[in-house]
């Protein structure tokens, strides 16, 4: 039992930092927010750090690192408010290659670590909410070549994407667990339909429609894989909530030991101060149970599961309430569009949202109850 | 990083385990189990079978006749002991004043004190809080005057916890009025059996005399039973206050103590109402996210790292579970835990009514019991007012 960070990790931790610091300053975010999200080049840039190959693993090109290093580069990310498609691009996309032929494999995952190639999760439909295993989208195998048809939605960076992981039904119908195969879509197949658009938090995603679109086959029966995939991602949305939480608070308190009113500091007034206890209680119930998500990816599916819902209930509550608190903490500055702050409220806001809200794993953590209860439980 | 604790640890834990499936009173066991009352003899007794073993002085050095553990292997005791439901420590005596009487006290007093708060032979309790010093403990008023090689006590102590039962208490006490209010205290042990002690129990909301009132009328007090130097007795007491952590957060019990909600929940035919369920499933992440911030905290002290800015996070949020669970059992419960009926508190009671309400007995009197644990070892509010300091300076 042991939560320090190694050498490598620090590093990773550093270099990530470092980068925020010196390139992506705030208005440089914002310039990319206010023209709609783009942020191809961003991520160019996390490829020359190598951090696209972080999840890839060293005989596709990548790091092959595990799931503390992505924990902490998320943190840092989610510190700088980074906006680039990082979680689904790097971590949740090799993580459903894995699984595919050595064929595909060899043709995806060097670019991908590379950051040459942009591969994303299309799986979320209109009607499915979090669902995983709420698939309409169809597909059929007509002279060997399977064909795709359906909706995904809020896809992320979906207009920048070479490439899109897409859950589809081979059988079945509705939320039927079986008949769920995993396949990817090439941009520009025919039949695709894009429409990009910027997101409330200053990103990029999109609409994709798919009419008998040609695509390959990454593995059928799927939702095992997809189900992994969505807590690979949980994970990254809590480390990378972390991040945004410590920022936001850092920059709370700074404000409060800075502005003034009735002639003193906000920073003395005992209701504030008690509300900052209460935040600070947050932000760390969320860092604990961010590492609680990363250390319990490598379980045995149910007790991932589990504790994966587990945590994102804490994170949205976390999430939320600090966010809330901060701007509030602020008053009038916090809810203007040039504060930098605000900025960060709409990220945790729209991370609550990221693979699952709070009511919706809540509802996991009810139904996957058992007797006992406990980190090790 | 990594979440699981060492083959050594968990060798230890597993024998800890052992110890205590063949040492724990299965009368007392059930007690603990079922949230019956406990008598002083069914503590005493644990306490004496934890003493023989050198287990009760859980967290005191070698040095001093304990058994030298690491914070993790004293969390894994306390989890083993929780688990199989024995009584909590009465943490006045080893927990509280030992590692005082260990850093500041006499070779002398260490002799005299510690061989019996470590078999469990004397029982100690706490003279802090007063009825005009509550939070503000600083503005103590019970006085100590020096008359030749005796303290002269007068005054009062208010909410001392299980005095009925004291032979020993630590005292802070005033001996000055010169200067801030921290720096007149000093820090006495007294004996209970002293002429002019008059304990008076007072009778909590949940109907159990738990706290009471300690006079103090000319006590006379050997100048030997002074802990260290005299004025320097809130120094000491910080001491002890900073001296346990990780144990006030009792994420232990709270572990054991969802299974038993769950087992109400079930009992009263609320477990599969999704409302409730979730009321559950929200304590229970609650509890994992507690555990967790225990664990770091532990962590950070295994690997000699300054403690994190967390520690003063764990008596709030520990205190907000154990209220938390309680409210839920009672709710479970419901209109059954109306009947009021303080023979069914006691182990093998076995009336008509029993048969029906048993389970629901003691449920409200816990809820009510426990409002206690935010007010208590500092209120919340006084804990959120050390968070912030460390949070905005």
């Amino acid at each position: 039992m042991d939560f320090e960070f190694n050498d490598d990790q620090l590093s990773l931790r550093d270099a990530v930092a470092r980068w925020v610091d010196k390139g992506f300053g705030f208005e440089r975010r914002h310039a990319i927010a206010k023209q709609g999200g783009h942020t191809r080049e961003v991520y160019r840039e996390l490829a020359e750090l190598g951090l696209t190959g972080l999840a890839v693993s060293e005989a596709h090109g990548g790091m092959g690192f595990g799931a503390i290093e992505a924990m902490v580069v998320m943190e840092e990310l989610g510190r700088g408010l980074v906006n680039a498609p990082y979680a689904s691009a790097a971590l949740v996309a090799p993580c459903v290659l894995a699984k595919a032929s050595a064929e595909v494999q060899s043709a995806w995952l060097p670019r991908i670590a590379s950051g040459e190639a942009l591969v994303v999760l299309a799986h979320q439909e209109r009607a499915a909410r979090y669902r995983l295993n709420q698939v309409a989208t169809s597909a059929q195998r007509a002279a060997g070549q399977w064909q795709l048809s359906g909706h995904k939605s809020v896809v992320p960076a979906a207009d920048e994407a070479d490439a899109f992981i897409v859950p589809a039904r081979t059988s079945g119908h509705g939320d039927d667990a079986h008949g769920i195969g995993l396949f990817l879509v090439e941009k520009g197949a025919a039949g695709t339909h894009i429409q990009g658009y910027a997101t409330q938090d200053g990103a990029r995603a999109g609409e994709l429609k798919l009419a008998g679109t040609p695509a390959t086959l990454i593995e059928e029966d799927a939702l095992p894989t997809l189900e992994q995939a969505g807590d690979v991602g949980i994970a990254a949305a809590c480390a990378e909530g972390v991040g945004v939480m410590d920022k936001l608070v850092a920059l709370t308190v700074e404000y409060m030991n800075t502005r003034k009113q009735f002639g003193t500091t906000l920073a003395t007034f005992q209701a504030l101060r008690h509300r900052m206890a209460d935040v600070k209680m947050q932000l760390e119930l969320g860092r604990s149970m961010s590492y609680f998500a990363s250390l319990k990816l490598g379980e045995s599916a149910a007790a991932r599961r589990r504790a994966l819902s587990q945590a994102k209930v804490q994170l949205g509550h976390s999430m939320r309430f600090v966010g809330q608190q901060c701007t509030q903490l602020h008053g009038g500055i916090g809810v203007t569009d040039e504060y930098i702050g605000s900025h960060y409220f709409k990220r945790l806001t729209m991370l609550e949202m990221t693979f699952g809200d709070t009511l919706h794993h809540l509802g996991e953590v009810s139904a996957r109850m058992t007797d006992t209860t406990g980190v090790f439980a | 990083m990594d979440l699981n604790f060492t083959a050594e640890e968990l060798a230890f834990r597993h024998d800890v385990r052992q110890w205590v499936a063949d040492n724990l009173p299965k009368d007392i066991s059930h007690k603990v189990h079922h949230a019956l009352r406990l008598s002083r003899d069914d503590m005493q007794r644990w306490a004496k079978i934890l003493g023989k073993k050198g287990w009760l002085a859980s967290g005191w050095p070698k040095a001093f006749g304990g058994p030298g553990w690491s914070a993790v292997q004293k969390h894994l005791f306390e989890e083993e002991c929780a688990r199989a439901g024995s009584p909590r420590i009465v943490p006045f005596g080893p927990v509280m004043v030992a590692p005082v009487i260990m850093t500041f006290g006499t070779p002398e007093q260490q002799q005299r004190f510690l061989p019996g708060i470590a078999s469990g032979e004397v029982w100690w309790s706490q003279g802090y809080s007063e009825p005009g010093a509550g939070s503000d403990l600083a503005s103590l008023k019970t006085r100590a005057e020096r008359r030749g090689d005796k303290y002269i006590v007068n005054g009062q102590k208010t909410w001392t916890t299980l005095a009925q039962f004291g032979e020993w208490i630590f005292c802070l006490v005033r001996t000055s009025t010169e200067g801030k209010p921290q720096t007149g205290i000093s820090f006495l042990l007294i004996d209970m059996k002293s002429p002019g002690i008059t304990v008076r129990p007072i009778t909590m909301l949940d109907g159990e005399p738990e706290v009471n009132e300690v006079f103090f009328d000319s006590v006379e007090v050997p100048a030997e039973n002074l802990i260290g130097e005299e004025n320097k007795g809130w120094t000491y007491a910080k001491h002890l206050l900073a001296h346990e952590r990780t144990n006030i957060a009792d994420v232990n019990r709270a572990k054991r103590e969802i299974e038993r909600l769950k087992r109400i929940a079930k009992a009263e035919g609320v477990y599969d109402e999704a409302r409730f369920r979730d009321q559950i499933a929200l304590l229970e992440v609650d509890i994992v996210a507690l555990e967790m911030l225990v664990l770091r905290v532990l962590s950070a002290e295994k690997s000699g790292k300054q403690s994190l800015d967390i520690a003063g996070l764990l008596k709030i949020k520990g205190s907000e579970i154990q209220q938390r669970y309680s409210e839920l059992m009672m709710l479970a419960a419901g209109p059954f835990t109306q009947p009021y009926v303080r023979e069914a508190m006691e182990a093998g009671w076995q009336g008509d009514w029993f048969a029906r309400f048993g389970i629901c007995a003691p449920l409200a009197g816990n809820y009510f019991n426990f409002r206690k644990t935010t007010i208590y070892g500092g209120s919340n509010e006084v804990q959120r007012n050390i968070v912030a300091q460390t949070v905005l300076g």
